[in-house]
């Protein structure tokens, strides 16, 4: 499948604003994303987190500024969101994989050899033909990802997606995410857990009001954090 | 380590060079310093040439100049190579510290698009610059995140007889980022930024980039080396630290740091007065 394989990064927010009757949710976030590494957005509840990355993703629109894909408005078309709970279809997890690619125009035999192919990437080609809504939270959240990895995307949004999980089944889930970005799909996932950041994070976007306090490697933000706020959560999370 | 043996090292460490090779992996010390130290390449290059010729192994705790300021204040480094000369001299009037060098500068540049709407390129006078860009208010960012690079740039716009709080608007994006995203956003939105040299040079992705200001002295980031006192901390590794911060003032260690470039390009420049 051809996604419009040309460029579409970086991802670049300018001055954005998101104040709903003017109560300032995300203020004033200028920022590039590129290609290639883990971006994790990190942040108490109420931080902004969701609403940041819904913008990013073109699901809000900004209040005032302005966001652009590769230098132009439009958004990309090579993108796929995975939410913390993941909604499925009342069919096999073969079929709600297989979907997709079916709105994407892809003929019958080559979407469900794709599909399987995807199941079995997240270890649940045994599972192809149960319903998805028998599966366990941790398996749908695999799911939704094989879903979201078919279409092939250039970036891919999490949205806490192992907030509902328990540890095992969020470590699987990591995994998948990982083995995703290292296909070179740009992952860009939200998070309040600092452990699952120390995991997966390459580079942190640390929110603190709406405001981006820090946006660092990983490594530079775990050893020294710049913003008080920042050394506060960090210090607030360990155990 | 048990103070027998710490005399000992400490006898040793007075002598020649003939016995410390070895006890070479019992001797270390622990330096804090700050990441753009570490992160430049810099401690890559000479801290090897000073480990050859002491056997003694150096420790870096790379952090931000403050807090390692702080790691020194709890005794938990036995010397500090930072750049704060205000905090530094305070550091060692509050009794934390003791013998502060100067060892070397870096810089600071203006970065701006190569078509410069704000009409700045070429000149060195960075605060005339910065009026300038004030008053055309092209896109310019800034790190904002409290680092050592940031306090820099708000200096910078007060010495140029501005209150940024007062002047900024949209076209002052004000990033929260660290050096290398706060460069990556400025190339996006063809910006002007204020930038350290090394990690200007080590960045790949400039598209309409380029240098604009340079060479003001007002641009010049010193170092100091510090010894954490000895007397306010007795465990703290008084010769070994003595030794290194003797080593990097003295010719062989200022010319490591001046052999130290990327592409060609000096980074640090010694200015040790012995």
């Amino acid at each position: 499948m051809n996604n419009g394989r040309g460029s579409v990064f970086p991802l670049v927010l300018d001055q954005v604003c998101f104040s709903p009757k003017g109560f300032p949710i995300v203020d004033r976030v200028s920022l590039a994303i590129d290609a290639g590494v883990r971006t994790v957005i990190l942040g108490a509840n109420g931080a902004g987190k969701s609403v940041l990355m819904r913008l990013m993703h073109g699901l809000l629109l900004p209040t005032s500024g302005r966001i652009t894909w590769c230098g132009r408005d439009q958004r990309a078309e090579a993108q796929a969101m995975v939410f913390q709970r993941p909604v499925l279809l009342r069919t096999s997890a073969l079929r709600n994989v297989a979907y997709g690619l079916k709105l994407a125009g892809m003929p019958r035999a080559e979407r469900m050899k794709r599909a399987l192919d995807a199941l079995k990437r997240v270890g649940l080609s045994h599972l192809s033909q149960r319903p998805a809504r028998v599966l366990s939270s941790g398996e749908q959240q695999r799911l939704a990802l094989a879903r979201a990895w078919t279409l092939e995307p250039r970036i891919l949004f999490l949205d806490e997606p192992t907030a509902s999980l328990d540890p095992t089944a969020a470590r699987d889930v990591e995994e998948v995410i990982r083995e995703i970005g290292a296909t070179g799909c740009k992952i860009v996932m939200t998070t309040h857990n600092l452990g699952q950041a120390r995991r997966l994070a390459e580079e942190i976007i640390f929110l603190h009001r709406g405001r981006v306090m820090e946006y660092t490697p990983a490594n530079v933000f775990f050893h020294a954090p710049r913003s008080a706020e920042a050394d506060a959560f960090i210090k607030g999370e360990l155990p | 380590m048990n103070t027998t043996r710490r005399c000992l090292l400490a006898c040793l460490a007075g002598l020649t060079l003939i016995s410390s090779a070895a006890l070479a992996e019992d001797k270390f010390i622990v330096v804090a310093s700050t990441t753009s130290t570490e992160q430049s390449g810099l401690f890559g290059h000479i801290l090897p040439i000073f480990e050859k010729k002491s056997g003694i192994k150096v420790r870096v705790v790379a952090l931000g100049t403050g807090q390692a300021l702080d790691t020194g204040k709890r005794g938990d480094a036995d010397v500090l190579f930072v750049h704060d000369k205000a905090k530094e001299e305070q550091f060692v009037a509050d009794g934390f510290g003791v013998g502060r060098k100067e060892v070397m500068y870096n810089d600071f540049v203006l970065i701006g698009p190569k078509d410069d709407p704000a009409r700045v390129a070429g000149g060195k006078d960075i605060t005339a610059a910065l009026k300038k860009i004030a008053e055309a208010k092209p896109p310019f960012v800034s790190r904002g995140d409290k680092s050592g690079t940031h306090s820099a740039e708000l200096r910078l716009w007060k010495a140029a007889g501005l209150d940024i709080e007062q002047a900024k608007g949209a076209w002052y994006k004000d990033t929260g980022s660290g050096m290398g995203p706060a460069l990556n956003t400025a190339a996006s939105l063809n910006a002007y930024i204020l930038a350290d040299r090394g990690t200007w040079l080590s960045f790949k992705n400039r598209r309409d980039l380029v240098i604009v200001v340079e060479g003001d002295e007002r641009l010049f980031n010193q170092y100091g080396v510090i010894l954490v006192n000895p007397a306010k901390h007795t465990h703290v590794k008084k010769d070994l630290g003595q030794q290194f911060i003797d080593w990097v003032v003295s010719p062989e260690g200022q010319k490591a740091i001046a052999d130290y470039s990327i592409d060609g390009q000096q980074l640090f420049f010694p200015n040790a007065k012995r």
